[in-house]
């Protein structure tokens, strides 16, 4: 049982020790690129010369490829199977099954479509798996992300997995106690309310002490807070990410340009 | 007095943000995210033909405002997507239009009574699958993971354009979906004390004179009903034709 919901994985690499806001950026213009760019092979090349070079450089090879396998494989062989039997595109057929064409068109367009949702999850989980969630919060509330925002994405972190054995646990007791959760139809819509209700009302009422408690340790005041975790930013980094942006722009205006 | 009056009546306007975070607000909106989260879990595990994974965004839209609302659905796709299952991350934007719309219909009053919560239902429904279609088309190249890429796939097969078929299977799967969830999240406030509801800064929204009447409940579960057997004749229409 996870105690907080994170991926990240505590290795000594030049992808960790980057700031964690120039792995926001990077990650975010390799999504944006993999998207925008008007040129056919983009999403395959970013994903085979930027993401899996980047796993190496992480060092988070096997971490990756265990949730490629498990997560990132599923959905993106699902969407490319299904676009690829069901885009319309009217071009050679390369075979014919149970009368659904696969054709040059369509198989083109899925094989795109499913790399850049690749790129798109691969670049995200390397984020997580180099970024501690809260040195990510730390840094984007020094730049000005309100306290209040990181509040809620790392409570929300810490009350995800409970809440989740909390569900599971109310499932087993309903169950015992003879609530049935798998026959028909009706039976199983009626399930619903023994099932939701403990569950919301049991935590809704932890809601008012925690208000409580986080008003007492000053949450709605509006002066600068101190931090002791400093977390370097040099100014290599900065060129770095005003490069990546103006990488995104250039992808963009080309986009618009030659369409 | 009477200045007073109107002024009171302006901030309570559902443009005004500030009104809508306080530190209850905060507080609950963690907890949403993983109401939302646990809830599609109970669903999923009970295999019911629905999602519900919004209810506690649409919680929040009507307690705290629409600009409450809005923000939990923004981060609740993106800490789901980041965390759980990628496939949330890219209907943010959806997720932000269902509680903004929550919480829009919450302040005109429609989450006071059984007949209001289905209208609403409807609308958040409506502005979901209005707002889902651009995602759908510029993320996935219109057919998505899961069921409503299924449905969308089998209509393109059967001789409709991409944009077409991606409207219809949005607006066959959206309606039950947003009622009962919409249904579901005013139980839950019906079941709250009125002292805790009262925290919030819109509690005004839910306030009610008298008590909510069964019959008024009956028929609201009737007409739900009624919709999904009508959106099932759709679907026979529209793969039949």
């Amino acid at each position: 049982m996870h105690e907080r919901l994170s991926f990240f994985v505590k290795r000594d690499s030049p992808i960790h020790r980057l700031n964690p806001m120039t792995k926001v950026v990077l990650a975010l213009s390799l999504v944006l690129i993999a998207f925008s760019s008007p040129w056919y092979w983009t999403p395959q090349a970013i994903f085979l010369l930027a993401i899996i070079p980047l796993t190496f450089i992480a060092r988070v090879v096997k971490e990756y490829w265990s949730f490629f396998l498990k997560v990132i494989l599923a959905t993106v062989s699902f969407l490319f199977i299904m676009q690829s039997l069901f885009l319309p595109g009217e071009s050679r057929i390369i075979f014919e099954i149970f009368g659904l064409e696969v054709t040059e068109l369509s198989a083109q367009l899925a094989l795109r479509n499913a790399t850049r949702i690749a790129v798109m999850i691969s670049s995200f989980t390397i984020l997580l798996l180099t970024t501690h969630p809260s040195e990510l919060m730390s840094d984007l509330t020094r730049r000005g992300l309100p306290g209040q925002f990181a509040y809620v994405i790392i409570s929300s972190l810490q009350i995800i997995p409970q809440m989740q054995a909390k569900a599971q646990t109310i499932i087993s007791a309903q169950r015992a106690r003879g609530l049935d959760t798998q026959s028909s139809f009706f039976r199983r819509v009626g399930a619903i309310v023994p099932l939701v209700g403990p569950l919301v009302f049991g935590s809704l009422v932890e809601v008012e002490e925690r208000a409580i408690a986080i008003e007492a340790r000053g949450f709605t005041s509006t002066r600068a807070k101190t931090s002791l975790h400093e977390i370097p930013d040099p100014s290599s980094e900065r060129v770095i990410r005003w490069i990546l942006i103006a990488l995104v722009l250039v992808s963009i205006t080309l986009k618009l340009w030659l369409s | 007095m009477q200045n007073a009056a109107i002024q009171n009546k302006r901030s309570d306007s559902w443009l005004n943000i500030k009104k809508d975070f306080n530190t209850m607000t905060w507080v609950l909106m963690p907890v949403a995210i993983a109401i939302n989260m646990a809830v599609g879990q109970i669903v999923a595990t009970l295999r019911l033909p629905v999602y519900l994974d919004s209810i506690g965004t649409v919680l929040v839209g009507v307690i705290c405002g629409p600009w409450a609302g809005a923000l939990t659905g923004a981060l609740a796709n993106t800490i789901l997507g980041l965390t759980i299952n990628p496939d949330f991350l890219p209907w943010w934007p959806v997720a932000a239009v269902i509680g903004l719309v929550s919480g829009i219909c919450a302040n005109y009053g429609l989450f006071k009574s059984w007949w209001g919560v289905v209208v609403s239902g409807f609308i958040i429904a409506l502005a979901a699958a209005i707002s889902s279609v651009p995602i759908s088309l510029l993320v996935y190249g219109g057919i998505t993971t899961g069921g409503t890429g299924l449905i969308t796939a089998y209509l393109v097969e059967t001789g409709r354009g991409i944009v077409q078929a991606v409207f219809a299977s949005s607006f066959l799967t959206e309606p039950v979906d947003k009622i009962t969830t919409a249904m579901l999240a005013f139980a839950i406030i019906q079941g709250l004390s009125k002292r805790f509801i009262a925290r919030f800064p819109r509690a005004e929204n839910v306030e009610t004179d008298e008590n909510i009447s069964r019959t008024q409940l009956y028929i609201a579960i009737a007409v739900v009903v009624l919709l999904i057997l009508f959106a099932i004749l759709l679907l026979g229409r529209l793969t039949g034709g």
